[in-house]
């Protein structure tokens, strides 16, 4: 399985909390309440791992996921995918827009509203990394996705032999916290890529220091 | 229609320009200076500013309340990051000052928007963005309309079937907020548990849709006589209703009490087997009250009430008791 040395997995979490930071004042913003993110982890697994990861709480009927996706390119190539437990992202959407009157599923507008967030969580993660990096990338819209995690991948575009990049976030907001997870998917040249760059902020770090 | 690589350059570009103003949603594109070099049909319709006002104007200068707010950022992202936005209408209500007609201008009412702003690689230029604008005014209404019906349902799952008021859930979710209200706010809490007497013999000598009936007009003549909209009235259980006094003291409380079962006697409903010479129904009345200074937990206050009931009913019905929880 591919694996990152230690300091660069210290250097890719210290990276990404930079990302989720800004996209917390971000969101903060929006609600004018306090809005705290990070991520205290991220692993890379094989996507059929990824899969049964954000899967099943009982094996008998697989979670249902809420996902908003997005494709970058550039320095990397990769889909990006925020998650939540559908669950979850109603009491994000619902904490997020205040609303007193909670339906069963997300409304469209509520989805719209989650596309949003997620818009604004992977945008400063990927964005973040483009800029240390110091390469630019371009990125798509926002798209909606609800299913188990298996079909979110699937929908996305990833093959069975890809990895994924699973970062764990955790989002407090109003005294509620939050789990969720960040998909990179990368197929191996992305993955190097990936590597390749990191060392060099890495190098860059140290030579500076 | 011919196809567009036919057309010589100058017309392509001409249909182009004339496909975006076409289109129904709003479409502005900027330069990288954040100048406006696009601002098409849509917009000037909705915005009644018009060409010759915009272009190549400074976009904050045109649109001065939109400077530092999200659609700031999102410019940013697009110009400088490469990155589109998106901009719901749930969380940034109406950023543009856009209007259906002059109807909504006069009611200050502005179109509800979902907002794209995407990058624009242009050749030999910096980087623009395409902000584009679309009317959810229609999907927010019907969002709007099913919360409202949903409301509506919810508050019919709230109410007993039989005599329209609080059911015994709608009691238990007041009672806790109440009672944490009245802790928090250091108020007095009273409740009252008021029975119909010998309810048992009057349905067995009237028949169940007497009985029905005999519920129902005490509960709407009872519930009445709540003026202040914290008050509550339940259907407790069978013939046993609970009524909810927050900020009432004993003595208030005990006046209520004595008031209700007047007003019970008032109705003088004939009751044949009512065990006593009035053969009318009547109700026997428990009161609790929480002081200020002695807060007790929700099944104490309860118990208190439940305990106060027996006590009337034990010492000859249709009168009032009362206990400390």
């Amino acid at each position: 399985m591919f694996n990152l040395t230690e300091l660069e997995n210290d250097a890719l979490i210290e990276i990404f909390n930079i990302g989720v930071g800004q996209a917390a004042a971000s969101m903060s913003a929006i609600v004018h309440e306090a809005v705290h993110m990070s991520v205290p982890s991220i692993s890379f697994i094989p996507r059929a791992e990824a899969a049964r990861l954000l899967g099943a709480r009982d094996a008998a009927e697989p979670e249902r996921i809420c996902g908003i996706s997005q494709h970058y390119q550039g320095a990397f190539e990769t889909e990006a995918i925020l998650m939540f437990p559908e669950d979850k992202s109603l009491e994000i959407v619902r904490l997020m827009v205040g609303e007193s009157v909670p339906l069963k599923e997300l409304t469209e507008m509520e989805q719209e509203a989650m596309c949003e967030i997620g818009n604004i969580i992977l945008n400063s993660c990927v964005g973040t990394l483009a800029n240390i990096f110091q390469h630019e990338l371009e990125g798509s819209l926002p798209q909606y996705h609800l299913g188990t995690s298996d079909e979110i991948l699937t929908a996305t575009g990833s093959g069975a032999d890809t990895v994924v990049l699973m970062l764990h976030i955790d989002f407090l907001l109003e005294k509620h916290q939050i789990h969720g997870y960040v998909a990179f998917v990368l197929d191996i040249t992305a993955l190097h890529d990936l590597k390749d760059q990191i060392n060099l902020y890495i190098a860059r770090a140290m030579g500076q220091a | 229609m011919a196809a567009m690589h036919t057309l010589p350059a100058g017309d392509r570009l001409h249909l182009l320009h004339s496909v975006l103003c076409a289109v129904n949603i709003g479409a502005v594109v900027l330069d990288g200076d954040r100048r406006i070099v696009l601002w098409n049909a849509w917009m000037i319709k909705h915005s009644g500013l018009n060409n010759d006002k915009v272009i190549g104007a400074d976009f904050f200068a045109t649109c001065p309340g939109l400077r530092g707010g999200r659609v700031d950022a999102a410019i940013q992202q697009a110009l400088y990051n490469n990155f589109p936005s998106v901009l719901s209408q749930s969380l940034n209500k109406s950023p543009f000052a856009l209007h259906a007609n002059a109807l909504a201008v006069a009611r200050n009412e502005r179109i509800q928007q979902a907002v794209e702003v995407t990058p624009i690689a242009v050749e030999g230029a910096p980087r623009h963005c395409l902000i584009q604008i679309t009317d959810v005014s229609i999907a927010v209404a019907r969002e709007k309309l099913l919360r409202e019906q949903t409301m509506v349902l919810r508050s019919q799952t709230f109410s007993d079937g039989l005599t329209g008021i609080a059911n015994r859930r709608h009691f238990d979710v007041a009672m806790e907020k109440e009672h944490r209200r009245a802790k928090r706010g250091g108020t007095p809490l009273s409740l009252l548990m008021i029975d119909i007497d010998h309810f048992k013999a009057y349905n067995d000598h009237y028949g169940h849709q007497k009985g029905d009936q005999c519920l129902i007009q005490v509960a709407a003549a009872l519930a009445g006589m709540l003026k202040r909209p914290c008050d509550l009235m339940a259907r407790y259980g069978g013939e046993e209703f609970a009524m909810i006094l927050p900020e009432t003291d004993v003595e208030q409380a005990t006046l209520m009490a004595e008031t209700i079962r007047a007003r019970a006697h008032e109705l003088a409903i004939p009751h044949e087997r009512s065990g006593t010479d009035l053969r009318q129904v009547t109700v026997s009345i428990g009161i609790a009250t929480q002081k200020v200074e002695t807060p007790v937990d929700l099944e104490a206050l309860i118990g208190a009430a439940d305990r106060a009931l027996y006590q009337a009913k034990r010492a000859g019905r249709n009168r009032i008791a009362a206990l400390l929880p």
